[in-house]
């Protein structure tokens, strides 16, 4: 029980130092928002019209009273799940414009790394299990050279490629012409969207695992159990599968909850190649157009889903490996 | 390379309006032409004479599906040009005016704006627009001063107003003094609806999903990514709206929208593409076209309280010592061209220029054999090592803050560093985030950046912001005298500028502000910022062609005011 307990104090101890540097950090950058939103909408070549940026302040409202008010004010709205409002989308909520983008970054993202997993896995498995084969030499040198390769210029090949090239998916966007909702048009344009997204993360996302799991498991093929398990005369297809390959996702399991965290920090890069109206794009745009609280929204929720998932995957393998508990009780 | 696309992107501003009276009069203008409207009549357009469709961006600088806002008080705007209208259009290249939802303006003094309002526009919704509709715009922002941007209501640009009120088909300003200076920005604001606006509470912090307006296009669909325009029949100028349908969509950067517009998808963009001749009109130089047109200077801007800067003799030298051509080929791929010492886009605003400059070239060539005799004699000699000392024998160190991401100007202070060193001058470059260079504008901690020069069509605020003494940026606030340029004379002009509504008083205090800069050297010009246009024509039929080519003058005596 101590392991869980020291889990969860160390969860919110985390929190708390995340919450804070989050209010702290928009504070010591330079700049005035107000300045820079109406140097922004005006274009660099452009004078900075005073009135509009007095109007621009009077707009955003500046903060009053000292740090230490502003941050008791800040943790009470936090712990009313208020989010301030957007500078750029003005007069929508945080929550409202993260709202919006959440949804397509979860969806493309989560089934991306799902996936990713599941393949990567697999592949990593098979590989080290018939090492040094063919299909493991192929398979570790093309997971190795595709991994220096950056995921934005993948996605500018697949759109010149498949996008403008062949004309066969659309390039920018989540979706075109159709009405959002239920239907089957609007699925089948976003999923058409989505796709060249999606391929682009299904080309680097799988090769961590598949390189980690591979590493593992070959580590654990030396293992005394597996020779064990070979002197009863196990088959093959037992050992590999329920022997070596179960241990050996242990850690994988770890990494892939906070993979799974990681969704919502989204891929800027990639979802602004793409213009993909995800949280990444958000992201991206809150940090070149300075929505300081669009930002701090989208900072507090990657954290948060970051620490949930690690606090989730600490736990999880509490129960999964007993030695977890044990070492540290 | 997030940052440097979304900069691009925000290249609209002043270029905004320009777009709006080039795809609404261009077609119009060149339709007329018999060989146009035998090509009309061979497009799908039909007998209508119509331009189907036309595809543009997105005019929110970011757009988060379903999250519409048309409200033209808000920062971002899902319809920013379309809709709502405004007085007058001001051609910021020329500055000519021409009348909008107001058909003429008159200051019966200084302090007193009289505006005829317009008579047979309609709402959208078929309501009449009525000069009732402009006093209720304008009072809203006395009420809630975070719309006032065009500052009616405070002392920015000149007094104060008294009141704003409708009278007939009159508008009058009231003002508690002069605020002639105003004008420019008066005339900018959109105007709403009283039906709309007036029960609304805060204008700021209302979402208008269903906008009422004046302007010559209404919203048919928005499905959160697709906003779908569509020509208004009882637009009260709809004969010359040539567009059936706008179709905006898309956030793209650099990259994507060169790619959109080679494909067809895009017709008209108004970002920042690295070298467009290459990359984009080179394609079909047929369809490809670009506009460039010097909307104001981007100038090289010492800090005059800082050695050696103080001395007007080594800033002399300087300006002879810029390679500035060299420097504008790189930055703009030899679209734009060099600047002249005036202060003025040239030759945009050749009529400001004062008769003695007239004939000259007011461009300063590069000279660097007179830059070195200009240093040596004012006492800038060159130690052992070959590097120049002040006269008090100091040595020279110079810190050039640069804008990192901004292409172009990241391009120019490359060149100027490099012609600077060959002049025998310690001079190094620091690169960092435009918002840290911002922080050194208002510290006042710097040696040499470079900067934006507006010319503007309310001369006082727009080259006056560059050389008054009250223009210097504080503590707070960015403002345009980051050179620190102090001068009774200039700023006993720009006093003047704001309290007359004469064009000749007007031209003998530009002029004032012209001597400064050509004697004194408060800033050095480099090249002229562009307005542009990237666009293709295929899809607007009766578009008029390679608009680089013939001046923008005249053009515009050719064919109404297509700028």
């Amino acid at each position: 029980m101590r392991y869980f307990s020291r889990r969860i104090g160390f969860f919110l101890l985390t929190l708390w130092a995340v919450v804070t540097l989050n209010f702290l950090i928009p504070r010591l950058q330079p700049g005035d928002p107000a300045e820079l939103m109406v140097q922004n909408l005006a274009g660099k070549n452009a004078q900075l019209n005073r009135a509009q940026v007095e109007a621009m302040r009077d707009l955003l409202g500046a903060p009053s009273g000292s740090l230490l008010d502003q941050y008791w004010s800040y943790l009470g709205q936090l712990a009313h799940g208020n989010l301030g409002i957007s500078y750029t989308y003005y007069p929508y909520t945080v929550a409202q414009v993260i709202g919006k983008a959440f949804w397509w970054t979860l969806v493309l993202v989560g089934t991306v790394q799902i996936l990713s997993f599941a393949i990567g896995v697999l592949l990593g498995a098979f590989a080290a299990w018939r090492r040094n084969s063919r299909f493991d030499t192929a398979v570790t040198s093309i997971s190795t050279f595709v991994g220096t390769l950056q995921p934005f210029w993948i996605a500018l090949l697949l759109i010149y490629g498949l996008g403008y090239g062949l004309g066969w998916f659309p390039t920018a966007g989540g979706y075109d012409e159709s009405t959002p909702g239920f239907n089957g048009a609007f699925i089948y344009d976003a999923v058409s969207h989505a796709f060249l997204p999606a391929l682009t993360l299904m080309i680097v996302t799988p090769i961590g695992w598949v390189l980690g799991m591979r590493n593992t498991m070959i580590m654990n093929l030396g293992e005394d159990y597996i020779k064990l398990a070979r002197a009863k005369g196990l088959p093959d297809r037992t050992i590999a599968l329920r022997y070596a390959a179960r241990n050996a996702l242990l850690p994988s399991v770890t990494g892939f909850a906070l993979a799974l965290g990681g969704v919502l920090g989204g891929t800027i890069l990639v979802e602004t190649v793409f213009d993909y109206p995800g949280l990444g794009r958000l992201m991206g745009e809150a940090v070149g157009i300075k929505d300081y609280p669009l930002l701090q929204g989208l900072m507090l929720l990657t954290a948060v889903a970051t620490l949930v998932a690690n606090l989730i995957a600490d736990l999880l393998y509490g129960v999964l490996d007993p030695r977890a508990r044990k070492a540290t009780a | 390379m997030t940052t440097r696309s979304f900069r691009s992107r925000a290249g609209r501003g002043a270029v905004a309006v320009t777009a709006a009276a080039l795809l609404l009069l261009a077609p119009a203008c060149a339709g007329s032409r018999v060989a146009d409207q035998k090509q009309q009549t061979k497009s799908s357009s039909g007998a209508s004479g119509l331009i189907p469709e036309l595809n543009l961006p997105s005019e929110a600088d970011t757009s988060m599906g379903g999250l519409v806002n048309y409200n033209p008080f808000a920062p971002q705007q899902t319809v920013r040009t379309w809709l709502f209208e405004s007085l007058m259009q001001q051609n910021s290249l020329n500055c000519k005016v021409t009348p909008w939802l107001a058909t003429g303006y008159d200051w019966e003094s200084p302090s007193k704006l009289v505006f005829t309002i317009r008579q047979g526009v309609k709402w959208s919704d078929g309501s009449a627009f009525t000069a009732k509709d402009v006093a209720f715009t304008f009072n809203l922002a006395k009420k809630y001063p975070a719309i006032d941007a065009a500052g009616v209501w405070n002392d920015t640009f000149g007094a104060k107003a008294r009141s704003v009120t409708a009278d007939g088909d009159k508008v009058i300003f009231d003002f508690t003094g002069p605020a002639v200076s105003k004008f420019s920005y008066i005339i900018a604001q959109k105007i709403v609806s009283q039906k709309e606006f007036g029960s609304v509470g805060d204008p700021a912090k209302y979402v208008s999903k269903q906008p009422i307006s004046t302007g010559p296009f209404k919203v048919a669909s928005n499905n959160g990514r697709r906003v779908v325009l569509e020509r208004r029949p009882d637009y009260w100028q709809a004969d010359k709206i040539k567009v059936q349908k706008l179709v905006l969509e898309g956030n793209y950067d650099a990259n994507q929208a060169a790619a959109k517009l080679k494909a067809g998808e895009l017709d008209f963009y108004t970002g920042e593409i690295p070298n467009p001749q290459k990359t984009f009109v080179s394609a079909d130089p047929r369809t490809n076209h670009v506009w460039y047109a010097a909307n104001g200077v981007t100038v090289l801007a010492p800090n005059l309280t800082r050695k050696p800067f103080d001395d007007v003799k080594f800033r002399q030298a300087l300006a002879y010592g810029m390679d500035k051509q060299s420097a504008t080929d790189k930055a703009t791929y030899g679209l734009m061209k060099v600047a002249s010492q005036t202060g003025l886009p040239l030759p945009e605003k050749q009529d400001m220029v004062p008769a003695k400059y007239a004939g000259q070239n007011t461009v300063i060539p590069f000279d660097p054999a007179k830059a070195n005799k200009l240093l040596d004699a004012a006492g800038y000699t060159k130690s052992a090592d070959g590097k120049r000392h002040n006269p008090d024998g100091s040595p020279i160190k110079i810190t050039f803050s640069v804008q990192a991401g901004w292409i172009d100007y990241e391009a120019m202070a490359d060149e100027l560093t490099s012609d600077f060193r060959k002049l025998g001058l310690d001079i190094k470059e620091n690169k960092m985030p435009p918002e840290a260079v911002d922080q050194q504008k208002k510290t006042g901690n710097f040696q040499m950046m470079i900067n934006y020069m507006g010319a503007g069509c309310d001369y006082a605020h727009g080259m006056g912001a560059t050389v008054a003494s009250s223009e210097i940026p504080t503590r707070t606030t960015i403002k345009g005298n980051v050179e620190h340029y102090t001068n009774p004379a200039v700023d006993k002009a720009i006093a003047a500028l704001g309290s007359t509504t004469d064009p000749q008083q007007t031209k003998q205090q530009v002029g004032v502000l012209v001597d400064a800069m050509m004697t004194d050297y408060p800033v050095l010009p480099i090249l002229y910022a562009p307005a542009r246009a990237i666009y293709r024509t295929d899809h607007a039929v009766g578009w008029r062609p390679r608009m680089t080519r013939t001046p923008i003058r005249r053009t515009s005596r050719s064919c109404g005011s297509p700028t």
